[in-house]
């Protein structure tokens, strides 16, 4: 059959060259330029997130990670908005850790007590203000949040809901789902691991029940800075949702990102029995 | 009051602000005491360009006694790309370079300390040191 197909080309050009797209397998390529052109439409349609950003608190850090004074403002101002208003149950669970944390340091001033982790390992959710330097990949399925210090976060935008509860566990990151309002990304996330809770701003283990909801509302507001405006609810322990602001501001001095986390390098400050002890040699 | 209690009450004063401080970097740095500076000068022994931090190993003569051994110090920084952000490189400190270094001591009486600013052998500073260093 093959051979008076190749026949009948001989003497039909444009009809020969369907058929050998046919037999090559080469009609998927007119498949794809379709749908390529669909998914440069809808790239268009996504706001330009490019380039590399931080936490504005971070800006001005010294050698020694001495915060500026401008810095410290805001991480107070962030630390007091995220403040959480427990109901009786979870204030007294509250309480008690951080009872156990001002009696360890008590205990020893001089080497401090480890209150949250994990230490080397990527951040929890949202890591959106850890230090280092974060990118945002923005597709129309997904928008990838990556962080120097190893956090990845996929938030789906592709209309997709949460996985059914019985196939869902507590993660480092949790479940997100996203959608786009104009040039807003509005992110859903559940799953989160429960002992975080906003970690690297709360610093302690705070406790939070498996209802712990998080919604982002993430935007460019002009060239150089991102807002991410957070709303933190858990109905089981919190009197009142939590609604705190952040900002991201263009890394304009490096422009490559460069993995940090790799502690296992040159640990010299290792927890031994629950407490940092300093190495000088 | 005593240092203990001074810190409990920091902790209960300044609550989640003061962990705040302490979980943005890979580890506390209360073991470190932020109201003390001392300034150690002497000859860099290892420049480690390391994560999760970079050190500076300086040996530091004993001014009173030029006979002794030099006391070797270990004063840790931030992780490398940071530094690179702040105007460090790989090659900023050589062995035998002579360095004059700003650190908030170690509470527990050991060589060691967070670096608050570092002067080259050109005596200028390298990097960017701490606001409002003495």
């Amino acid at each position: 059959m093959i051979a008076n197909l190749v026949g009948r080309m001989a003497m039909r050009p444009a009809a020969s060259a369907i058929v050998i797209a046919l037999l090559s397998g080469c009609l998927y390529p007119a498949r794809a330029q379709t749908s390529s052109k669909k998914r440069v439409e809808a790239f268009a349609k996504l706001p330009d997130w490019t380039g590399i950003w931080e936490l504005d608190a971070f800006v001005g850090q010294a050698d020694g990670q001495q915060f500026s004074a401008e810095g410290q403002r805001k991480l107070k101002e962030y630390a007091a908005a995220m403040r959480p208003s427990f109901i009786p149950e979870y204030q007294a669970k509250y309480n008690e850790i951080r009872k156990k944390v001002e009696a360890a340091i008590a205990a020893d001033p001089d080497h401090p007590p480890v209150t949250h982790e994990p230490l080397c390992a990527p951040p929890p959710f949202p890591a959106t203000s850890t230090p280092g330097m974060y990118q945002w990949r923005v597709t129309p399925e997904e928008t990838t949040f990556i962080s120097t210090v190893g956090a990845v976060r996929h938030i789906y935008t592709d209309g997709r809901s949460h996985p059914p509860n019985d196939e869902l566990w507590p993660t480092l990151m949790g479940d997100s789902i996203g959608h786009w309002e104009g040039d807003t990304l509005v992110v859903d996330t559940i799953a989160t691991r429960k002992r975080f809770y906003m970690g690297e701003l709360s610093g302690f283990f705070v406790p939070a029940s498996d209802q712990l909801h998080f919604t982002e509302r993430i935007r460019m507001v002009d060239h150089d800075r991102m807002q991410i405006d957070y709303t933190v609810e858990d109905p089981l322990a919190l009197t009142k949702p939590i609604h705190t602001t952040i900002t991201h501001t263009r890394v304009t001095d490096f422009n490559r990102m460069v993995e940090e986390t790799d502690c296992e390098q040159n640990e010299r400050d290792p927890v031994v029995d629950g407490r940092f002890r300093t190495v000088v040699h | 009051m005593t240092r203990v209690n001074k810190t409990i009450a920091v902790l209960i004063g300044v609550g989640v602000m003061l962990a705040a401080n302490s979980a943005f970097a890979h580890h506390s740095r209360s073991m470190f005491d932020q109201t003390k500076q001392i300034t150690l000068t002497g000859a860099v022994k290892e420049f480690q360009w390391t994560n999760p931090h970079c050190w500076i190993q300086v040996l530091v003569p004993d001014p009173n006694n030029a006979q002794a051994a030099p006391v070797e110090w270990g004063v840790e920084m931030g992780a490398p790309v940071e530094l690179m952000r702040k105007g460090w490189k790989p090659g900023s400190l050589k062995p035998g370079d002579e360095v004059t270094i700003v650190v908030n001591p170690l509470r527990d009486g050991q060589h060691g300390g967070l670096v608050l600013s570092v002067t080259g052998p050109d005596g200028k500073i390298i990097g960017r040191p701490a606001e409002g260093i003495k």
